[in-house]
């Protein structure tokens, strides 16, 4: 007799079953890397309270993008006039909320 | 049992292009008989086969099915007993193409529920009865006009209907083929299945197993009799 | 008889449909992945370092004190620590060393700092793993130096930063008070900030406005303030997720709309077909809101495996070209999957729902025609 393919909804829910069990996999190991990101968390911490750092290393091309919080509005007019923006980062990123005016309290 | 009522369709009706392609038509069909409708192009035949086949309302009038009315029913209603009442076979098959042989048969029992397995042998069975099994598994754009009909035919009779409908089932069919269709209406009929044709085919027209031949002109019943 | 098996059948017929065709439902299906992907990736990104920045810095400064001379940020004098801890509520000040340095062998910017606790002996440095890295410093070995007068000092390296905490320490160099005096020049009577505590959180913008009147060349940047910096730079305004998605996003809602909404002659024939063989209006709209949920539910799950996968596993490598912009010294970090549930299931609703509705919406119309229609091809 001729030969019947798996029922294509079959596939297709045991495609979907398959993907949500790997998502729960996934969120899964994300629960158990936060469960275990405690000492990490804590040396981050131990170094920021010792050494008095009040900011991320996230962009270390500019002062005001190695420090933003630290910025101020006369930040990015030190280098020259001309560096609104020269750095991809800085225009990636909006300057810290106490700095912009609409957004001050 | 199918009776029409002082049936009237009108199509576009208030506007400038209103069209009345049946007029006052009062019809039954008895059941387990082969009932054709005659008549030239534009007599009102296909309309005629819609109302009798609940695919539309009519404008006035009354149909009954098996003794209960049902123009006044609601849509969904008039669609599950056009599910489990009626079979069409369309003038141009209208087989859904890209999908299999198979799946074209079982599709009108897809919204029943019924369980695959279930289907796909009742499916199976009546490709077999067509000689069509051995093209279960092939995509309908490749089949021939004869074998479409088949496959047509098989789709009208998934839901294991009492009423067979078809509207000019041999219109694309040479003289042989035709000839194996109304062999398959034989079938039908031995089967205990109504049959309502729309043809103006001599080959249908002139078949001894035609119970009864009704005249449409210009949406009217022009004669109605027995076959001579 | 059940509706499971009608649902499944439905979805069989669904299935099949769009397997007619596959190249044009392949292509929708990848581009859709696509921007999931990359929506999720920014997501999860974001939403981790927001995180992250949130628990760490909260042991901060609870206020940096600096004093601004002409509108430049300038070094301010250590007296000022008593006037400032004469505040009440204040309960401690301290000046803090730090600045930056241009290592023109690397090519890279450090920062350099006097911790404000255990600082290293003098003479040698404690640096950061992004720093070793990229500049070759080991421990034990020389780092060189200039100072501001010109001469080349080296320190020896004591110890690198553990790599875990890339994200705070990468580009650090942390050094001796003498020596940072010594190396930028910077005399016994100024610190570049001052570091304050205070007792009482509520207090510190009352503080911070009497340490404003007292010393009027300075302003205050309180812990808040730099919490609220992380939340701005990764919120989704925040240029990152603008700069990446905008374009993207637009162009896709597009291309979708049209896929979605453009009912060829063909499917409005295949609609009628349905429905003069016995479908009911509500099965064809079932069979359009399964043609829609597999499309968009299978590139949301695609998606977002692969953005999990990529943020989390692969340290957001694709990112990597953006975010490091001129950077020389780049910190490595593995982000801690730190995930907002709420944000996913947003993500969720934003991919599945629209383009569904946009499926079954156009199709409404066609599923209501009278089934006579297909009786006359
Ligand atoms: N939707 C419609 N709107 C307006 N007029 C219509 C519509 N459908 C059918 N008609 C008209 O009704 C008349 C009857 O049409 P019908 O299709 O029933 O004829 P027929 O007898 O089946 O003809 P043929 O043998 O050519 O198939 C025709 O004149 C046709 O133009
Ligand atoms: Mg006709």
């Amino acid at each position: 007799m001729t030969p019947f393919l798996p029922r294509r909804s079959t596939l297709y829910l045991t495609f979907v079953a398959l993907s949500l069990l790997v998502l729960a996999g996934l969120f899964m190991n994300g629960a158990r890397r936060v469960a275990a990101s405690g000492p990490r968390l804590a040396e981050e911490r131990r170094q920021v309270r010792a050494y008095g750092l009040t900011d991320l290393v996230l962009f270390t091309d500019a002062r005001y993008t190695r420090h933003p919080s630290m910025a101020d509005r006369n930040a990015p007019f030190q280098d020259y006039p001309q560096a609104l923006e020269h750095f991809p980062s800085g225009s990636l990123m909006p300057p810290p909320p106490h700095v912009r005016f609409h957004e001050r309290r | 049992m199918i009776d029409l009522q002082d049936i009237q369709k009108t199509f576009n009706k208030g506007r400038p292009n209103e069209y009345v392609a049946v007029r006052r038509v009062s019809l039954k069909v008895e059941p387990q008989l082969v009932t054709v409708l005659k008549g030239p192009s534009g007599s009102g035949k296909t309309t005629l086969l819609s109302l009798l086949g609940c695919m539309t309302r009519p404008t006035s009038g009354r149909i009954f099915l098996d003794g209960r009315e049902i123009t006044s029913l609601p849509e969904r209603f008039l669609t599950e007993i056009r599910r489990r009442t009626y079979g069409f076979i369309f003038q141009q098959f209208n087989l859904v193409k890209g999908i299999t042989v198979l799946e074209n048969v079982m599709l009108p029992a897809y919204p029943t529920g019924e369980r695959r397995a279930v289907l796909r042998d009742r499916a199976m069975e009546l490709l077999e009865l067509f000689s069509m099994a051995h093209k279960a598994p092939s995509k309908v754009e490749w089949l021939s006009g004869g074998e479409s009909q088949r496959v047509a035919i098989a789709r009208a009779l998934i839901n294991d209907p009492g009423y067979v409908i078809a509207d000019e089932p041999t219109a694309h069919l040479d003289t042989a083929l035709s000839r194996e269709f109304m062999e398959i209406v034989a079938t039908l009929k031995g089967r205990g299945k109504t049959i309502v044709m729309a043809s103006h085919d001599p080959i249908v027209c002139s078949e001894g197993l035609v119970d009864r031949i009704v005249e449409v002109r210009d949406g009217s019943l022009v004669s109605d009799g027995p076959h001579r | 008889m059940s509706a499971v098996e009608r649902h499944r059948n439905i979805l069989d017929f669904t299935l099949a449909s769009l397997m007619r065709r596959k190249g044009k439902n392949s292509a929708l299906i990848v581009v859709y992945t696509l921007v999931v992907f990359v929506l999720a990736s920014a997501l999860f990104f974001t939403q981790a370092i927001r995180r992250e920045a949130g628990l760490v810095l909260t042991d901060a400064p609870e206020l940096v004190v600096q004093r601004l001379v002409a509108g430049r940020h300038d070094l301010i004098p250590t007296a000022y620590l008593e006037k400032i801890r004469d505040i009440r509520g204040v309960t401690g000040a301290r000046s803090r060393l730090w600045g930056y340095y241009y290592d023109a062998t690397v090519g890279a910017n450090y920062t350099l700092e006097v911790p404000l606790e255990a600082p290293p002996p003098e003479g040698s440095v404690i640096v950061g793993e992004g720093l070793a890295r990229t500049s070759g410093a080991a421990v034990d070995s020389l780092m060189p130096f200039r100072t501001t007068r010109g001469e080349i000092t080296t320190f020896a390296v004591s110890k690198i930063l553990p790599s875990d905490s890339s994200l705070v320490s990468a580009d650090l160099v942390l050094l001796s008070e003498k020596d940072f005096r010594e190396m930028f020049g910077v005399d016994r009577a100024h610190a570049t900030d001052l570091a304050v505590t205070v007792r009482n959180k509520k207090e510190i913008p009352v503080i911070a406005r009497k340490i404003a009147e007292a010393l009027p060349d300075t302003r205050t940047i309180s812990r808040d303030e730099i919490l609220r910096t992380y939340d701005a730079v990764f919120s989704w305004r925040g240029g990152i997720m603008l700069a990446l998605l905008a374009g993207a996003v637009l162009a896709f809602v597009i291309f979708a709309w049209d896929r979605a909404a453009g009912l060829s002659a063909e499917e409005r024939k295949e609609i009628g077909i349905l429905k003069a063989i016995g479908w009911e209006t509500s099965d064809v709209l079932l069979m359009k809101f399964w043609e829609g949920v597999a499309v968009s539910l299978t590139a949301f799950l695609l998606g977002i495996v692969a953005a999990y996968v990529h943020v989390f596993f692969a340290s957001a490598g694709l990112f990597e070209p953006v975010l490091k912009g001129w950077s020389v010294l780049y910190p490595r970090f593995r982000l801690v999957p730190f995930i907002d549930f709420p944000q996913v299931a947003a993500l969720f609703f934003l991919t599945v729902v629209p383009y569904t509705v946009a499926t079954v919406i156009p199709s409404w119309r066609a599923a209501t025609v009278d089934p006579d229609a297909v009786m006359r091809g």
